[in-house]
């Protein structure tokens, strides 16, 4: 058959598939956004699947009662009614007895499903069924009559009704079902109003894309729009649209290719899908690997500032710096954009140099690197493994990482290729309390608080002290009091004494 | 209310409560009354009914025996007067939801369903989130929140629903030092417009140091009063069990240094920090 002539020559026809059409595609798409959001998909699945019993229990009511063929009301309401009886015995399973949601959906719409086959496939009942399962299955929009308009209509002007009537209830009850029911939001009846809605639409659905695939019209829409939108009205409306687009190209598709317009609508709303996935401008995969690929590794900056430090020159050309670090150059040059911008680094022609903060950083950074390798050296790292797996971890660096293995290691002074370990001056600013053991030699601080009891009687809170040489290997502290005498103190006695710095430069 | 009927009347009153969600009761005979204007922590071990108490205070969850009175009336008849700031777990961060939306929240329950949002509900949202200081975030999805910043957003929720009593699940959990100072301050402050507030607490190192009053909870009350009286070693090592030694050392410490620092300020006098 032609169809775009049939088109062109009797556009009547199509009228009505197409205004019944757009009705339940955004019915559908806007109960859907509801049924994501509480996470119900498989539920709307599960009473497309069971409207089945329904159609026919309703099918045979009329037709053995008054002998009316395939009425369309009854039909409906046997729906509707299989909906809401699968609905709450998958409540009532779950309830009673420890099988979860997902299985209990799962054993009764199949159930109930398989009721309504069981009876069209018995001899004694069948021969009274005219029921076509082609197009039960896969839809049949284009034949719709008057009653499916008028159902359509009313079906949507109610879900239309109640979303804009209860969007504050809906909206909180999904959100926050706890806090919903302390201001008096009555909980249980919205989430009936919810099931309710959710059988109609399926319902009404199952003409258009039958009964497979309905609950695509009803969450695919919904999906797309969830990842296009940051606010539920918004995001509503979207789903309503895009239902909508997706209909109608769904609908000329199925036209132009000469196929069953169900599937077609489906394939159109999934493709939409798969690109919003990919493009949406803010959950797509394309802007996520665009901003992934954009961001400059915090390894790299810290290895650029490591760099310039170690070259110990004031201005240190670039080439001189991309040269010492391995990673490619453009990653490289965007770490210093971002460092400059940062203001860790100060720029002049082709050469770098450290600001003041940049500098404080990379000895902060220096000092971790060290550390590490003092902690390798100690473990039993081979010396020539040393610094490369240092590089690796000192870039786990945050505070109480290095202060943790620094008091470990006895606060050492220097690593193990003899080079001196900054001192720990984030802790160690003036004014800031810490205790004695990070005090190196030279530094001036003043004794806040002494919590070993032998130590009382020679420093006492107040007064002053000068830092003075370790021995021992590094493990006996010395502080020089006021009066020029010395008290020695192990790890243990300096962590007990409590100093704040009183100089920022080394005396 | 006058300042006399809130003496008389405690801001919650649990009687006799038991609630259950199979045959182990989740609470058991719990009793309390809790005065106004107080900071209230509940402690206890993991699955000790803390959750389960806030939401039977909420009308949440129905007690098999036993009432919950919220300012002299029962709870099933009391709405909007208890405000709840939920477990961070428990919320969906993906929700297509706004910060201001969230806040916007706490203005539903004054409103009829017929009714509409008026501009001085969207005011009070505002003004919410001024307080908790989070104005500059309130077009962003609550999901590109760090955490800290989450928390306030409900905290703001509470606040612009204006409840007499607030309700938080673990506020505390996984935020960092400055948010957990933040909130703390948003909590005096509440308390000094006389608002009162049951704060479920997992950290028994700071809960002498937040709270006026401590219940200490498993299934039964162990204790309810004052810190002091609460963080009783002999007590915790009833309801820890096995943890006890860490929770030992834990509190003598906090405990010492308490008695050092002196309390908080603003504590006992009812004066801001600030």
């Amino acid at each position: 058959m032609d169809w775009l002539t049939e088109f062109h020559l009797a556009n009547g026809h199509l009228i009505k598939p197409l205004v019944v059409g757009t009705l339940v595609s955004l019915a559908c798409s806007v109960v859907g956004c509801f049924i994501i959001l509480r996470r119900l998909s498989f539920l709307s699945d599960a009473i497309a699947h069971a409207m089945l019993a329904g159609v026919v229990g309703g099918y045979l009511l009329m037709k053995l009662l008054f002998g009316t063929e395939a009425h369309v009301g009854a039909m409906l309401l046997g729906a509707l009614l299989a909906g809401v009886v699968t609905v709450g015995m998958v409540g009532f399973v779950t309830r009673v007895s420890r099988v979860k949601q997902d299985t209990a959906i799962g054993i009764m719409y199949t159930g109930i499903f398989a009721l309504g086959a069981f009876a069209i496939s018995m001899k004694s009942l069948g021969q009274y069924i005219h029921i076509d399962i082609y197009h039960f299955i896969v839809g049949s929009v284009i034949s719709v009559g008057n009653s499916e308009l008028w159902i359509a209509g009313l079906v949507t002007a109610f879900i239309v009704a109640v979303v804009m009537m209860f969007f504050r209830q809906l909206q909180l009850t999904s959100f926050d079902p706890v806090m919903a029911a302390s201001i008096g939001v009555p909980v249980v009846a919205v989430d009936y109003l919810l099931t309710a809605c959710t059988s109609l639409v399926v319902v009404s659905g199952v003409r258009i894309a039958g009964v497979i695939l309905v609950v695509a019209l009803v969450i695919t829409p919904a999906a797309s729009a969830y990842l296009l939108f940051d606010r539920l009205n918004r995001m509503i409306v979207a789903a309503a649209a895009i239902g909508i687009g997706c209909f109608w190209a769904g609908f000329f598709l199925a036209h132009a290719a000469g196929a069953s317009p169900g599937p077609s609508i489906v394939i159109t709303g999934t493709g939409f899908f798969l690109a919003t996935l990919v493009f949406a401008p803010k959950y797509g995969l394309l802007v996520d690997w665009n901003r992934r690929r954009r961001a400059v590794p915090q390894e790299i900056k810290e290895d650029v500032l490591g760099a310039i430090l170690r070259s110990e020159q004031e201005w240190v050309p670039i080439n001189d710096v991309v040269r010492h670090i391995a990673s490619n150059k453009p990653k490289i040059r965007r770490a210093i954009i971002h460092l400059i911008r940062q203001d860790l680094l100060d720029q002049k022609g082709t050469e770098l140099r450290l600001t003041s903060q940049g500098r404080r950083e990379g000895r902060r950074l220096l000092r971790a690197h060290r550390i590490w390798e003092t902690y390798l050296d100690r473990m039993g790292t081979p010396a020539n493994e040393l610094h490369g797996q240092a590089h690796k971890l000192e870039h786990m660096n945050d505070e109480q990482t290095i202060d943790y293995l620094d008091d470990k290691l006895g606060h050492p002074l220097k690593d193990p290729h003899g080079s001196t370990i900054p001192e720990d001056f984030v802790d160690f600013e003036e004014l800031s309390e810490v205790r004695s053991s990070l005090l190196r030699e030279g530094f001036r601080a003043e004794i806040v608080r002494v919590e070993d009891v032998t130590l009382q009687d020679r420093l006492r809170p107040g007064a002053k002290v000068l830092g003075g040489p370790r021995s021992a290997d590094g493990i006996r502290w010395s502080l020089i009091t006021e009066d020029g005498a010395t008290v020695e103190l192990s790890h243990d006695q300096a962590d007990a004494v409590f100093v704040h710095r009183v100089e920022s430069e080394p005396a | 209310m006058s300042s006399s009927k809130s003496v008389s009347k405690p801001a919650i009153e649990v009687q006799n409560l038991t609630v259950s969600y199979g045959p182990v009761p989740a609470l058991l005979d719990v009793s309390l009354a809790i005065p106004a204007g107080k900071l209230v922590g509940v402690i206890g071990p993991n699955g000790s009914g803390k959750s389960t108490l806030i939401k039977a205070i909420l009308g949440f969850v129905k007690p098999d025996i036993g009432s919950v009175k919220i300012l002299g009336e029962d709870v099933a008849r009391v709405k909007g007067r208890v405000a709840y700031v939920p477990q961070r777990g428990s919320v969906d961060w993906d929700f297509p939801i706004t910060v201001r939306e969230v806040a916007l929240m706490g203005r539903y329950g004054s409103k009829r369903w017929w009714q509409d949002m008026s501009k001085n509900d969207y005011a009070l949202a505002d003004r919410a989130l001024q307080q908790v200081r989070m104005s500059e975030f309130s077009r962003r999805q609550i999901g590109q929140l760090s955490g800290g910043q989450q928390q306030r957003v409900f905290m703001a929720r509470a606040l612009a629903q204006d409840a007499d009593i607030l309700l938080l699940d673990e506020p505390f959990a996984g935020v960092d030092a400055a948010t957990e100072g933040a909130i703390l301050n948003v909590l005096t402050e509440a308390r000094q417009k006389g608002k009162t507030m049951v704060v479920v607490h997992h950290d028994l190192e700071t809960a002498c140091e937040y709270f006026d009053l401590l219940i200490l909870l498993k299934q039964r009350m162990f204790a309810f009063g004052s810190p002091e009286q609460v963080l009783e070693p002999e007590l915790l090592s009833d309801v820890y069990e096995g943890k006890l030694r860490v929770f030992e050392a834990l509190t003598n410490h906090t405990l010492e240094e308490v008695l050092q620092k002196g309390r908080l300020p603003g504590k006992e006098d009812g004066r801001s920090p600030e």
